[in-house]
């Protein structure tokens, strides 16, 4: 289908020298220009998931995949990882291996993706100023991507990440180091990107975050989808807890609220939302 | 080859290439010049180059620190044992010191020097990125431009590595300060985790590598790194051609 | 068990100093929270608490003695450190060697290294796990393994550097757990920590750091409460706070329960 960024359909992978499948019989869409977010407890396959998308696997890693991905139409099969790189792209945890080793400068860094595809000088030069402008890494452009702290070489990743302009972009735990405030800056970059267009597929253990962004939630539990829906759908669930997963805090304190009827009766799950119902039960009590 | 940015010089602005021909040419005609003669003059302007690129101080140190020990060593082999020697030009009792044997270790000697001084000053004035980009735009495979700057990086990253890991093992308990014992002692609990997560890095830098296009095929690579070649390095390298060209002539003449 | 910083400096080149002069106790066994932007100095600053990194010029004291007196090894059997990356500390073919590892450098004795074994495995959940290969274990099992390892040594301190990165819900309640339990044994927990619902929850003391000095230092409820001082060190309050404070309550919740009670309050 046109208007679908991904389509999962019924795929199970298992790695090579390992007797449990990382995923099994999963299907689920993602449609064009959604923000995605898939989430869970630790080694429920999100991971393997996102690896999939990216044509990782099974190109990369070795193991016994059934199924298919179809990524804008095409499926991974059929494509190599740098054939997808032009559509998706990947940003994970761990900020310094994703550093290409070939670059003494955060700018040849943030190039080397654009130098693979024969990117002319003139216009690698201008993608790259803008990028590190938009991730906020200018001051460091000469620096040794090597030299620099986690959260700064992650930024790094990011711009080496957007700089080849996919039009989907997976992330992987992605901002688990960076501070804060940090993640806060670099999800606003993510969201704008995502208003212009961009597929945002997201796994994250910070549900404060994936409420406040997803349009869509899928929950993964021992490699299978168990929940999916809007965020107001999935983190009223009940089953929620039974998948290792917590609600946001501002959804758990509506619903204690609700219970003792001090507001109305609806789910809040971002601070917005779950301000807004609290301000009008205060209002009520008056 | 050094990572960081050198001072510009006129040296450091040639084409990395045109500097690989130097080393080709220079250390070929020294080579194939029939004496040691041709091989000192172009170590004496060499110096004169040094001084250009501002690595004077450093090359000299190399040269000689590398060359005097070299020469005794070669002079003291040769003249003293080389079956050539057949002129003695002195006794010194317990073995003759021969004129050929002597000739013979000041031709290696130079030859050996010639290609340091090269090597040494292509490798100072040149940054590493910029000679993978100018092999790989003249064609050498983009993998093993790769080889070449990746290992020069992972050497560093590998001891900032160890540095964590020595003190993760001394919060463990592990002496890592004191005699030789003590530090041997060390270093079995050191390199588990170095080799440990080496390999996780190397799958994750994989998958990187891929995503970002390093298998692409059918695409000529092209770098940010800027490698021009610019009217000086079109006259060195005719100018180097025509030498070596000339110097084989000469010694050809010269050996009839 | 108390540590002592007076007046610490420390910068690995002269010209740069990363902390400008941090004069903190650390004492009694209620777990302590450093945060702090990515760069403030937090884990340069607790890696100066068993030697690792000694200051440039001022002291820190160790129930008295300077930590300069003696080898990072030597104060590991007192202060112990769990480093952020499990694979730099995790070297050997399984976790209970693991486990001894530590226990035999400092000389406990074999038998109560192997009594140590049993209860710390069951504390980090890795009993079935005691023969399994540290490589074979999942990113949080390797956390917890390590985490053992550093209490099998039984140190009157334990230094946690950013233990929450990475964790599900799961990790976060054994974790908070693991801290009870050392807390309850009398032992003083450090936790460096960039999940604020996790400070606010497990922590009764929290030190904020930021350019390389203490900025804040008291309870979840006073530190969080000043907005204004926070934002200057770039630190945003738990979620429950961040909406309390949106909607103006007096009171700093952190949990359900103190928001429903901090909203009844608020209706009065």
């Amino acid at each position: 289908m046109d208007d679908l960024a991904i389509e999962v359909k019924d795929l199970s992978f298992r790695y090579r020298q390992t007797t449990h499948a990382a995923l099994s019989h999963v299907s689920f869409s993602v449609p064009k220009g959604s923000f995605f977010c898939i989430i869970g407890g630790n080694g429920v396959g999100k991971s393997t998931l996102c690896n999939t998308f990216v044509g990782l696997i099974p190109h990369y890693f070795l193991g016994k995949m059934d199924g298919d991905v179809l990524v804008n139409g095409q499926s991974i099969i059929d494509q190599s990882i740098a054939d997808l790189s032009s559509q998706i792209g990947l940003v994970f945890q761990n900020p310094f291996n994703q550093l290409s080793y070939t670059a003494s400068t955060v700018a040849e860094e943030l190039a080397y993706g654009l130098g693979n595809r024969g990117v002319a000088r003139e216009e690698m030069v201008t993608k790259v100023e803008a990028v590190a402008k938009l991730m906020r890494i200018d001051q460091v452009f000469d620096q040794n991507p090597l030299d620099l702290s986690g959260g700064q070489a992650q930024r790094v990743a990011f711009g080496s990440t957007f700089i080849l302009e996919p039009k989907i972009l997976v992330l992987d735990e992605c901002t688990t180091q960076l501070d804060p405030m940090g993640a806060d800056e670099i999800f606003a970059i993510v969201k704008r990107l995502n208003n212009e267009g961009i597929t945002v597929i997201m796994v994250d253990h910070d549900m404060e975050r994936v409420a406040e962004y997803a349009d869509q939630v899928l929950v993964l539990a021992d490699g299978s989808p168990v929940l999916q829906g809007a965020p107001a759908e999935v983190f009223g669930d009940p089953r929620l807890a039974d998948f290792g997963v917590e609600p946001p805090d501002y959804a758990a304190v509506t619903q204690a609220l609700a219970k003792r009827q001090l507001i109305q009766d609806k789910l809040g799950v971002t601070k917005d939302q779950a301000a807004a119902l609290v301000k009008e039960g205060l209002n009520h009590a008056d | 080859m050094g990572s960081g940015e050198p001072v510009k010089s006129p040296i450091e602005k040639l084409n990395p290439l045109t500097k690989m021909l130097a080393i080709f040419c220079l250390g070929l005609a020294t080579l194939i010049y029939p004496n040691s003669w041709l091989g000192l003059g172009i170590v004496i302007v060499l110096f004169g180059v040094a001084g250009m690129a501002h690595i004077l101080k450093s090359f000299a140190k190399t040269i000689f620190g590398f060359g005097i020990p070299i020469s005794l060593m070669l002079f003291f082999i040769q003249g003293l044992y080389s079956p050539k020697n057949k002129t003695i030009i002195a006794d010194l009792g317990f073995a003759k010191l021969g004129e050929e044997g002597l000739l013979y270790a000041a031709k290696i000697v130079i030859t050996l020097l010639v290609f340091l001084a090269t090597f040494y000053i292509m490798n100072q004035t040149t940054y590493a990125g910029k000679m993978v980009a100018a092999l790989t735009s003249s064609g050498i495979n983009p993998q093993v431009g790769y080889l070449i700057l990746a290992s020069l990086n992972v050497v560093p990253q590998m001891h900032r590595r160890l540095d964590v890991i020595k003190e993760a093992q001394e919060a463990r308990g592990v002496e890592t300060t004191g005699g030789l014992w003590a530090r041997l002692k060390a270093y079995i609990p050191l390199m588990g985790p170095v080799v440990m997560s080496s390999l996780t890095d190397a799958q994750e830098r994989g998958m990187t590598l891929e995503t970002r296009g390093f298998a692409n095929t059918n695409v000529k690579r092209t770098s940010y790194i800027e490698v021009t070649t610019s009217k000086a390095d079109t006259y060195l390298r005719a100018g180097l051609i025509i030498f070596l060209v000339a110097v084989i002539i000469i010694s050809i003449l010269m050996r009839w | 068990m108390q540590i002592d910083l007076q007046d610490l400096h420390f910068g690995y080149r002269p010209e740069h100093e990363i902390l400008h002069g941090v004069d903190l106790t650390l004492a009694g066994t209620d777990p302590i929270a450093i945060i702090g932007q990515n760069g403030a100095g937090k884990t340069t600053l607790v890696k100066q608490f068993n030697g690792i990194l000694t200051p440039t010029s001022g002291h820190v004291l160790i129930d008295g003695q300077d930590v300069t007196t003696q080898t990072t090894a030597k104060w590991s059997s007192k202060v112990g450190y769990v480093f952020q990356n499990p694979n730099d500390q995790l070297f050997l073919d399984s976790v209970r060697k693991e486990f001894e590892f530590g226990p035999k450098r400092i000389g406990m004795s074999s038998a109560e290294i192997k009594q140590r074994v049993d209860q710390v495995a069951e504390l980090v959940e890795l009993t079935d796990d005691l023969d399994t290969h540290p490589f074979d274990l999942d990113d949080t099992q390797k956390k917890f393994c390590t985490i053992g390892a550093i209490i099998m040594m039984n140190p009157d301190v334990v230094v946690f550097d950013e233990p929450t990165c990475g964790q599900d819900v799961h990790g976060d309640h054994l974790l908070n757990h693991i801290i009870q339990h050392l807390t309850a044994e009398g032992k003083l927990c450090v936790t460096i920590s960039h999940d604020m619902k996790f400070v606010s929850q497990n922590f009764k003391r929290v030190i904020v750091m930021s350019q390389g000095a203490v900025q804040l230092d008291g309870t979840p409820e006073d530190v969080f409460s000043q907005t204004a001082t926070l934002k200057t060190c770039f630190i945003t309050p738990p979620p429950l706070t961040q909406l309390a404070q949106t909607v103006g309550f007096t009171a700093t919740p952190f949990t359900t329960d103190a928001f429903v009670r901090a909203f009844e309050e608020e209706r009065k």
